[in-house]
């Protein structure tokens, strides 16, 4: 099977090689004047026609069509086949590819954590090549850029920002009666929560059952109760692993990071346990939540008066912070990051990482994030930021937090071996919050699960990924 | 209290009508669930307190769901790729293909077991693992292995489990209807200079047709609606309907409920009409020749 | 074959030479009869049990290399798992799933199949409606069950209006009840099948014995005891067995509406396989847990089996007694 393998990619290899070079004297060479898009499209007609297989989930697929055609109509670069599976269901999927070794899909639009696991599997294309012949450079947010990248390499084109931010109810906490209500309690000033104690004290004193109006939204289902649960940490001064790649959660700061997630009970839905996005993004537009940290996509849908019953009615801010580690920091979170990553098996590898480049160019882009209805792809790029489609999307206010937020985003593990980390942490915090696991033992049970994965993938090698998953973390306290 | 013969009789009656009754509101009830959410808008699928009836009902989420109508995709979820109507193919093609492979080859080793004992008793229970063992356990492997032959995300492929795990129902289905041909019949076609396999073919096959045609719906029920192995042996390709019903989760909205249920529909309906058909030879394929009529 | 060897074989039997051949040909025939199966078994089940039973001795991990070159470990997976306290837990999960179910479906498809096997009016229409659950997709019935089941969906608001009682559990959020709420689905799904069976078994009963009870004066409940209930073992036996074997594979129900969740209330053994697998990679480790279940499972099987047999033999044994002899080959 190696063999033939083998003997296959060299033969398309080689066949590619010719393709290019029988092109090659057709084209103009990349004038310096020429923009990012132009020289893209330059470079993907010179890599040839091809009708290009991918998985991707629907909901990000259908903004991306009129970009894609546009695409096409100047370099006979099409869309084929398509596996539409939801993005919480591809990492398994892709895992499944890579270690089949299979060339049927040419890209895959995946969570982009999942890098480092993909390349370990020998599954991933690095993009530098691509990007330097299209000119091309992921103009992002902050240092989001660095999302992308693994041992130095370029994997992904970003489509989607996915940065939590914080929406918190305008028109409760600005409610001069609550203002004067919440003084009486509390003896100080209501206002938008700048700590997670400060939220939660929000949250628990306007949260109503009989109302069916509850102070959160967060996930605290198994699959995404992580994501929430990192940006606590990392805002408490934590990190998972010492530069030994021991773990490093059974901390104070983990622990504390534990209590604050494990109140939510207290002041989220009672089905929160089993919830995830279906019920749980209807809710905050319906307007029965007071305060949550949520995708900022949600936005666009707040927004969108057609779909929503809190139009005007949402603050949107930098996620809460921690003193917990003597100085105030905050940390947003961004996963699943939707990315395009190409496969290193395919033939027609060229030809998807030039579509990659064209999707992830800040430009060609905006559209993609200002979808109303389809409100999966959210801003991530610079040219984003100052874009007045983009703003009457999200809101000006919406487009603020998300520049901020952005400013100190965070991964979640960015490690080989991601999935298995990610729900082993995400199992025993569930059976912590509906009471399967005392508090005190999550963080143990996790240790000494991650000890056993760590063994079974290797220290050394995880120990070299470290480096790359360290320099994703964001270097500012706030944002500035 | 004494009561009459007849009172007696009429209280029993009654509380049979009752106990039935309240089973089957059971039992119908999530159907109808289905059913009426499928008409709804999508404002009315996932509410507090529930809707109990369309108001008004909507045809948007067939439309959009089956026929890939674009003027939905403006203002509410839509799909993308248009894909249920081809998984609707596949999932037709490939559960046909191997009912028919299935219930052919079932009834030649049927034939064999009933007149020539081609499997000992003991064998024919054990055949029956096939179908008891968990599919689970083989699924990994039998990825990996249709990867290297190339039978990965292949109609072909998932048609070759199915009729692996569907073979022993059907052995054991149309044994039932073949041991109850008179062995005369065919002592008299072999007279008659029939080579066995005229004999099977045009003898005693014809004789049991409506038992074959229960065992093909029957076994038709099974691969219709098998979920794990086609989610780990196809991709892009074959996808079959149960599979395609598990991605319907918008953006905004949630999880489409509406579309879901309209696609629910289609992929249930077909199945209770097959059902229905053969309710009469339902207990026969389920019960091993535990049953004697 | 030598010339020897076949004339040895022959000459005890002093078969002419047509015979011979007409022995030879049905040997063919029963072969060709047979072929399909062997070749199924020869090409897909037999790869890929070797294949399984390569991967649970050998340690592969996805990042590192090819599965094919993946370092002998001999039975270590099999002595980690068996000593996994979760692989101990999604056992039991499993086997408590599978009884509660199993006897739910018997119980409700008993009572059913009693109510029904004397004909009524509308027996029909009740038959009917009482087979749909059964013929409902099992993943349909998932997303059906995610549709209603939420705290104020419909089957709490209806239960809560009927009764005039706040009804309010939370079917799929609390752990203490989520396995209940699976199990609760697979009767609904599967009564169906119970029901089926029971029914086919109390109508084949002979009539004879009851009305030789009944005109000995024995009571309603004790022709229910000792005549109908000792006819009909054979019958409840399947029903329980095909009905416990099923449920121990249910997958559809429990993942797509669980995943394992909330917490590990739901991680059965097909689920935490499929986790381990498709989710952890550890192909390996997955193989062994696989193998062992296979076991578990064969057993388990083997004894049903023997049970089954004997109970069709002795069935068999009585019908050849009331019946005409019957036509064998």
């Amino acid at each position: 099977m190696t063999k033939f393998n083998i003997s296959r990619r060299t033969f398309v290899e080689g066949g590619l090689g010719l393709t290019v070079a029988n092109f090659l004297p057709g084209t103009m060479p990349l004038a310096s004047a020429a923009t990012m898009e132009e020289s893209t499209i330059a470079a993907a007609k010179s890599a040839g026609p091809a009708a290009v297989n991918g998985m991707i989930w629907s909901p990000y697929l259908v903004p991306m069509q009129p970009v894609i055609a546009e695409f096409s109509k100047q370099t006979n670069i099409t869309i084929g086949a398509v596996q539409d599976i939801s993005i919480f269901d591809a990492p398994q999927r892709a895992m499944a590819e890579a270690l089949s070794r299979s060339p049927q899909f040419d890209f895959i639009h995946i969570d982009s954590n999942m890098i480092p696991s993909l390349v370990s599997a020998g599954y991933l294309e690095p993009l530098d090549e691509y990007m330097k012949k299209a000119n091309f450079k992921i103009d992002a947010v902050g240092d989001y850029g660095t999302f992308m990248t693994y041992g130095g390499q370029t994997y992904g084109v970003p489509t989607d920002g996915n940065v939590h931010i914080q929406y918190v109810r305008k028109d409760i906490i600005e409610d001069p009666d609550n203002k004067k209500r919440f003084a009486d309690k509390f003896g100080k000033e209501l206002k938008f929560p700048q700590t997670w104690e400060e939220e939660q004290t929000i949250q628990e004193f306007f949260m109503d059952p009989s109302k069916d109006l509850y102070g959160s939204a967060n996930l605290r289902n198994r699959a995404n109760g992580p994501t929430w649960w990192y940006m606590i940490y990392y805002s408490a001064g934590g990190f998972p692993f010492d530069d030994d790649m021991k773990p490093t959660l059974n901390t104070p700061a983990g622990q504390y990071a534990v209590d604050i997630y494990l109140k939510d009970k207290k002041y989220n839905h009672p089905e929160a346990a089993n919830w995830g996005t279906p019920q749980q993004i209807p809710r905050i537009a319906q307007g029965h939540v007071v305060s949550t940290q949520y995708w900022d996509g949600t936005a666009k849908l707040n927004e969108n008066p057609a779909k929503s019953k809190t139009t005007g009615k949402w603050l949107y801010g930098l996620v809460p912070g921690s003193d917990f580690s003597g100085k105030r920091m905050h940390r947003s979170i961004s996963s699943p990051l939707a990315a395009i990553l190409i496969n290193k098996y395919s033939p027609r590898k060229a030809q998807a990482a030039y579509l990659a480049l064209w999707l992830g160019s800040g430009k060609n882009s905006i559209p993609i994030v200002t979808d109303p209805v389809n409100t999966f792809n959210d801003a991530w790029a610079k040219e984003h930021m100052t874009s007045d489609a983009v703003k009457n999307a999200y809101s000006p206010a919406g487009v603020k937090a998300i520049e901020a937020n952005f400013q100190v985003v965070a991964p979640p593990i960015y490690l080989t071996g991601y999935l298995e980390f990610q729900d082993a942490l995400g199992k025993n915090l569930s059976e912590a919050f509906v009471g399967q696991l005392p508090a005190k033992d999550v963080l143990k049970k996790t240790e000494d699960e991650w000890t056993a994965i760590i063994r079974r993938i290797g220290q050394s090698k995880l120990k070299k990924d470290l480096v790359s998953y360290k320099a994703l973390m964001p270097k500012r306290l706030k944002p500035a | 209290m004494a009561m009459t013969k007849s009172q007696r009789r009429r209280i029993t009656s009654g509380v049979r009508y009752v106990v039935l009754s309240v089973w089957g509101l059971m039992a119908f009830f999530p159907i109808y669930w289905i059913i009426s959410t499928s008409f709804k808008l999508d404002t009315q699928w996932f509410a507090w307190p529930p809707y109990y009836f369309p108001s008004p009902p909507t045809l948007a989420n067939y439309m959009n769901v089956w026929f890939g109508a674009e003027e939905y995709a403006q203002t509410q979820y839509a799909i993308s790729s248009q894909k249920p109507l081809i998984s609707l193919y596949n999932s037709t093609v490939i559960a046909v293909t191997s009912t028919f492979l299935s219930v052919l080859f079932g009834s030649m080793i049927a034939y064999g077991v009933s007149r020539y004992r081609i499997l000992s008793e003991a064998r024919m229970f054990q055949l029956l693992m096939l179908r008891m063992i968990p599919p689970i356990v083989i699924v990994a492997p039998l990825s990996l292995y249709y990867t290297a032959i190339g039978l990965i995300d292949t109609r072909f492929g998932l048609i070759l489990v199915y009729f692996l795990t569907t073979l022993p129902y059907a052995v054991w289905m149309t044994k039932s209807f073949i041991d109850e041909v008179p062995l005369e019949v065919e002592q008299a076609a072999e007279i008659l200079g029939a080579s066995r396999w005229r004999t099977v073919f045009e003898i005693v096959l014809p004789l049991i047709r409506s038992g074959l045609v229960a065992t093909f719906l029957f076994i038709l029920i099974l691969t219709w609606s098998e979920y794990l192995l086609a989610l780990i042996i196809t991709k892009t390709q074959v996808t079959t309907l149960p599979i395609e019903l598990s991605k319907y989760q918008g953006s905004t909205e949630g999880r489409v409920y509406g579309r879901q249920a309209a696609l629910a529909v289609g992929i249930t309906v077909p199945l209770m009409i097959v059902g229905l058909i053969i309710r009469k030879h339902l207990a026969r394929g389920f019960s091993f020749g535990m049953v004697r009529r | 074959m030598t010339v020897a060897a076949l004339s040895a074989a022959e000459a005890p039997l002093q078969a002419s030479p047509r015979a011979v051949s007409r022995r030879r040909a049905v040997r063919r025939f029963k072969l060709s009869l047979l072929a399909p199966l062997i070749a199924l078994f020869a090409f897909v089940l037999m790869p890929v049990l070797l294949l399984q039973l390569y991967f649970s001795v050998h340690q592969w991990t996805v990042y590192l290399g090819s599965w094919w070159d993946a370092d002998y470990i001999g039975l270590d997976l099999f002595k980690e798992v068996l000593t996994d306290p979760r692989f101990g837990w999604a056992v039991l999960r499993s086997l408590a799933f599978a009884t509660g179910s199993t006897v739910g479906c018997f119980v409700f498809g008993f009572l059913l199949a009693y109510l029904m096997h004397k004909p009524f009016r509308g027996q029909a229409i009740y038959y009917i409606i009482f087979i749909l659950p059964m013929l409902t997709v099992p993943v349909v019935v998932a997303y059906t069950a995610e549709m209603m089941l939420y705290q104020s969906g419909p089957l709490n608001d209806v239960i809560t209006r009927l009764s005039g009682i706040e009804f309010k559990p939370s079917w799929l959020s609390d752990p203490h009840l989520a396995l209940m709420t699976v199990s609760l689905l697979e009767i609904w799904n599967w009564t169906p099948f119970s029901f089926i069976i029971m029914l086919a078994g109390l109508t084949a009963i002979p009539k004879e014995p009851i009305e030789a009870a009944e005109i000995l004066g024995a009571s309603k409940w004790r022709i229910f005891w000792e005549v109908q209930v000792p006819l009909l073992r054979p019958v409840i036996l399947l029903a329980l067995v095909l009905r416990f074997l099923e449920a121990m594979a249910e997958f559809p129900k429990t993942w797509s509406l669980f995943q394992g969740g909330p917490g590990s209330a739901t991680e059965t053994l097909p689920v935490y396989i499929f986790m381990t697998t498709w989710q952890y990679f550890e192909i390996s480790k997955g193989a062994a847990m696989s193998y062992i279940v296979m076991l578990l499972m064969i057993v388990i099987v083997l004894f049903a089996i023997r049970l089954l047999r004997r109970e069709k033999r002795s069935l068999d044994k009585m019908y050849e007694q009331t019946d005409s002899p019957k036509v064998e080959a």
